[in-house]
């Protein structure tokens, strides 16, 4: 195997292998999951849940190759595009990847400040908001990645409880509702699995932070099960909002686990709405703090500059960007792009594992 | 004090400074005293009266001077029978021996050889019980002002030959003298490295007590979380040199520190070591629920007064409407008064003689807070909560991270009237950022929850039995982790055997 490539990375800078699942997790798990029920039962109704399950086989897939190109090559994103397209073609590539985690970011950022605005303060002053956000997000960055990984941690220790709140609506919910009745084709069903691709977004990251991990080999299973552990909290959602909804009531949530929250109900507090999003604000920020963390890193490795240069001027493009979106349709907009762009982006990872594949063995066919 | 000072020429030893301009330099002094003896002995005798024994020159040194005819320096050292005598003629030394409480000899006036002798006086406090860290069961030992009584402490608890003892003096005027304290064998040697480069580091005047060390060589001085853990139980400090931690230990100073340390060891008492574990595990647990009560039960009042009221439910919803009606103000405004006023009862109560104190904390915390529900300027729910939350800061076991638990509800009640829940929520994550970032001596200071470390959890939110604890954290990387062999202590027997 060929590790010339390797990127020399301090000791104490290092993440354990076990962190791969926070990091894998945290990125999968964004506002996505707030409202994604709608959108896959759109084409496959309440058969939906087996697009899920078959999204989720693809994702291993695409996490299974991913991780034989890095294995291969032992580098990262940008020494791999360097050696397969060549330096000019490559940095072209990278720099296309260094704007789609930005933008991955940008979506994350803007959507959950939509969330706010509809459901908490419609007044709300969007650029304070965003630059505050911003701002405890540079906080995060500028310790590494490790702090970034320390508060995956706890956004998936805060993320457990709120998992049990979907008890709530079981209770007076249809169970029958998700009875595997199969009454949509595969077709359908298939559709709607590319549409719950979407909500694995993220995954790609591993490819920028893979030098990061200490006993990289190791990591592999806690990537895996971190995708599985994903998608079983998807299909829970998924479930638990079928469980509730009709089919035709389904399509008029846009915010489904957000409205299942307001059934939730105890002596002492009502409408736990509120608290859900006031603590989704910390499953959301390692989303931002990762895609900005890996977006600025790229030219960083590429150009060698302060990747702290980068970093705020990719912070003032997502200021911006976030402020001169204001609009429902351009929000709904900036979605459906992203979405686009990242099937586009997930597509492009089997591309390049044939490419390594071959590369590989005409390097082997050649040295024999 | 005298930084301004700084570059004149009286406090840096003069280098070419004779034996005779310091006695001429000391004799502006009132409680300066030489004289000379004649008969049978020539000397000439000097000394600070306030800071030598009367004893030891009374009993010990002028009987023998008088009674035998000693003609030098070294006939008289090896008469007088006290220990510790030394001829030198290095000014330095006999400046130095001479500020600390030495008596000099010398043969003549202008002579520049001395014998120096010591006999420091010995005026400390008595060991008492400790008085901010109290616990009922348990050793009731308090270190006092005196660092050599403070290290015997230690060392009686402790007595292993692998205890060291290192020393340094801090400050270039005081020339404190702090202890580094640590069991070799288990103590790592980086952290050991770590505080002894540190403490030699400090460029500072004066050292008047360990806290100023404390802020000295803390890893981030900006904090306002302490990174080093202040105690005055010695078997506190003995506990943590078992577990491979160091202790700093400064003369003048009734506290030692312990580093390295982390957030959830300032949450822990030494009660939770002598008590039964699942009770000690029940009260820490209160302990940290009461921490998190007092920074966040007032912003949420306020984020839910003031934004989500449509949270609370009806029949809750009813008393606190009715308690809130005739308020003429939000509830930031009525939280910032109510705040205020039992931080400024705590802090007079902290000023103010013991008794007058009490009486003060009683009057106002009663007078003031049923006039104030009574004139109808705060809701009695909101005084209720406030008082709850004092007291529940009151319960930490250290009283440093007490005084950062006090300050820190400010900012959130800020995030509240922001953002509502969202604003508080902002806050806490700027905090979290904060506490990851933060280290103690280099080591994590949010360990064990990040880095995540499922061994040091034995004796974190909970404390496991003692059977359970067989290894030494690994927040302090010790040299040898291990306390007892695990196997055999848990070796399982069957029935009726």
């Amino acid at each position: 195997m060929n590790n010339t490539n390797k990127i020399p990375v301090p000791e104490h800078l290092l993440v354990t292998s076990t962190m791969v699942f926070l990091l894998v997790h945290s990125m999968q798990v964004g506002v996505g999951i707030l409202g994604f029920e709608k959108y896959i039962a759109m084409d496959a109704g309440y058969d939906a849940w087996i697009s899920i399950l078959i999204a989720g086989v693809a994702i291993h897939l695409l996490l299974f190759m991913i991780y034989w190109i890095l294995e291969a090559n032992g580098g990262d994103l940008v020494s791999i595009h360097t050696s397969v397209y060549g330096k000019i073609l490559g940095g072209l590539l990278n720099i296309g990847f260094s704007f789609y985690f930005l933008l991955l970011s940008l979506t994350v950022l803007r959507t959950f400040t939509e969330i706010i605005q509809v459901w908490v303060f419609p007044q709300m002053s969007v650029w304070m908001f965003a630059l505050a956000y911003l701002l405890l997000a540079y906080y995060f960055i500028t310790g590494g990645l490790r702090i970034v990984v320390g508060m995956c941690l706890l956004s998936v220790i805060l993320g457990l409880p709120l998992l049990l709140f979907k008890f709530f609506p079981i209770q007076n919910g249809q169970v029958d509702n998700v009875y595997p009745l199969v009454d949509h084709s595969i077709n359908e069903i298939l559709v709607s699995a590319k549409t719950s691709t979407l909500s694995f977004l993220g995954f790609e990251l591993l490819l920028v932070f893979y030098p990061f991990i200490k006993n990289a080999a190791s990591s592999k299973k806690w990537a895996h099960f971190a995708s599985f552990y994903t998608t079983m909290i998807y299909l829970a959602s998924a479930l638990v909002a079928f469980i509730y909804y009709s089919e035709e009531q389904l399509q008029f949530v846009t915010w489904g686990t957000i409205s299942l929250w307001k059934i939730v109900d105890f002596p002492f507090m009502q409408r736990f709405e509120y608290m859900g999003i006031a603590l989704w604000a910390y499953v959301v920020l390692p989303n931002i703090c990762l895609g900005l963390w890996a977006a600025s890193r790229i030219p960083k490795r590429m150009f060698n500059i302060k990747q702290k240069y980068i970093l705020i001027l990719y912070m003032v493009i997502v200021f911006i960007a976030t402020i001169r979106i204001d609009d429902r349709n351009l929000i709904d907009g900036l979605n459906t792009f992203t979405n686009q762009i990242g099937f586009y982006f997930l597509m492009y990872i089997p591309v390049l594992f044939v490419l390594t594949w071959i590369m590989k063995k005409v390097r082997i066919a050649n040295e024999s | 004090m005298w930084k301004w000072k700084k570059g004149s020429g009286d406090q840096q030893p003069n280098h070419n400074e004779t034996l005779k301009d310091l006695m001429n330099k000391l004799s502006q002094s009132k409680d300066f005293m030489s004289y000379e003896l004649e008969e049978p002995t020539n000397c000439v005798v000097s000394y600070f009266e306030t800071m030598i024994e009367p004893k030891t020159i009374n009993r010990l040194i002028l009987p023998t001077l008088k009674r035998n005819a000693l003609h030098s320096l070294e006939a008289m050292k090896n008469n007088i029978p006290v220990e510790g005598l030394a001829v030198t003629d290095d000014v330095n030394i006999i400046r130095h021996r001479f500020m600390q409480g030495h008596i000099i000899i010398q043969m003549k006036k202008s002579d520049k050889k001395v014998l120096t002798i010591p006999a420091v006086v010995a005026e400390n406090r008595d060991v008492s019980i400790p008085e901010v860290e109290f616990s009922v069961v348990g050793p009731k030992e308090a270190f006092v002002e005196s660092l050599d009584t403070n290290i015997n402490l230690v060392r009686k608890r402790l007595t292993l030959p692998q205890l060291i003892v290192k020393e340094v003096n801090i400050g270039k005027l005081t020339k404190t003298r702090v202890a580094i304290l640590y069991v070799e064998g288990v103590a790592n040697e980086e952290n050991v490295n770590t505080v002894e480069q540190r403490l030699e580091d400090i460029e500072y005047d004066q050292i008047n007590d360990s806290s100023y060390i404390t802020q000295m060589i803390a890893d981030n001085s900006n904090s306002p979380f302490p990174q080093l853990l202040d105690t005055e139980r010695p078997d506190r400090v003995t506990g943590s040199l078992v577990e491979g931690k160091i202790a700093i230990l400064v003369d003048g100073s009734p506290h030692g520190l312990t580093c390295p340390t982390t957030i959830v060891e300032f949450f822990s008492a030494s009660d939770d070591y002598f008590l039964p574990w699942h009770l000690a595990s029940a009260f820490r647990l209160i302990r940290l629920f009461a921490v998190i009560f007092s920074v966040l039960s007032t912003p949420l009042y306020i984020a839910i007064l003031t934004y989500h009221h449509e949270m609370i439910p009806q029949d809750l919803l009813a008393t606190i409407v009715s308690s809130r009606a005739d308020i003429p103000f939000p509830p930031i405004l009525e939280v910032i008064i109510l705040e205020l006023t039992i931080e400024l009862l705590r802090e007079a109560g902290a000023r103010l003689p013991m008794k007058v104190g009490q009486t003060i904390g009683i009057v106002g915390g009663i007078v003031i807070g049923t006039a104030a529900v009574e004139a109808g300027l705060t809701s009695n729910v909101l005084l209720i909560i406030v008082a709850l939350a004092a007291l529940a800061s009151f319960t930490t076991p250290v009283y440093q991270i007490g005084n950062t638990i006090r300050l820190v509800r400010f900012p959130f009640m800020i995030g509240a009237q922001l953002w509502g829940l969202v604003g508080v929520s902002l806050v806490m994550a700027f905090f979290i950022a904060h506490l990851l970032k933060l280290r103690s001596i280099g080591r994590p200071f949010f360990a064990p929850i990040y880095p995540l470390r499922f061994r040091d959890l034995k004796d974190a939110f909970i404390r496991l039995p003692f059977n359970k604890q067989s290894q030494r954290p690994i927040q302090t990387r010790p040299i040898d982790s291990e306390r007892f062999n695990q196997k055999r202590a848990s070796e399982k027997r069957d029935i009726d055997e």
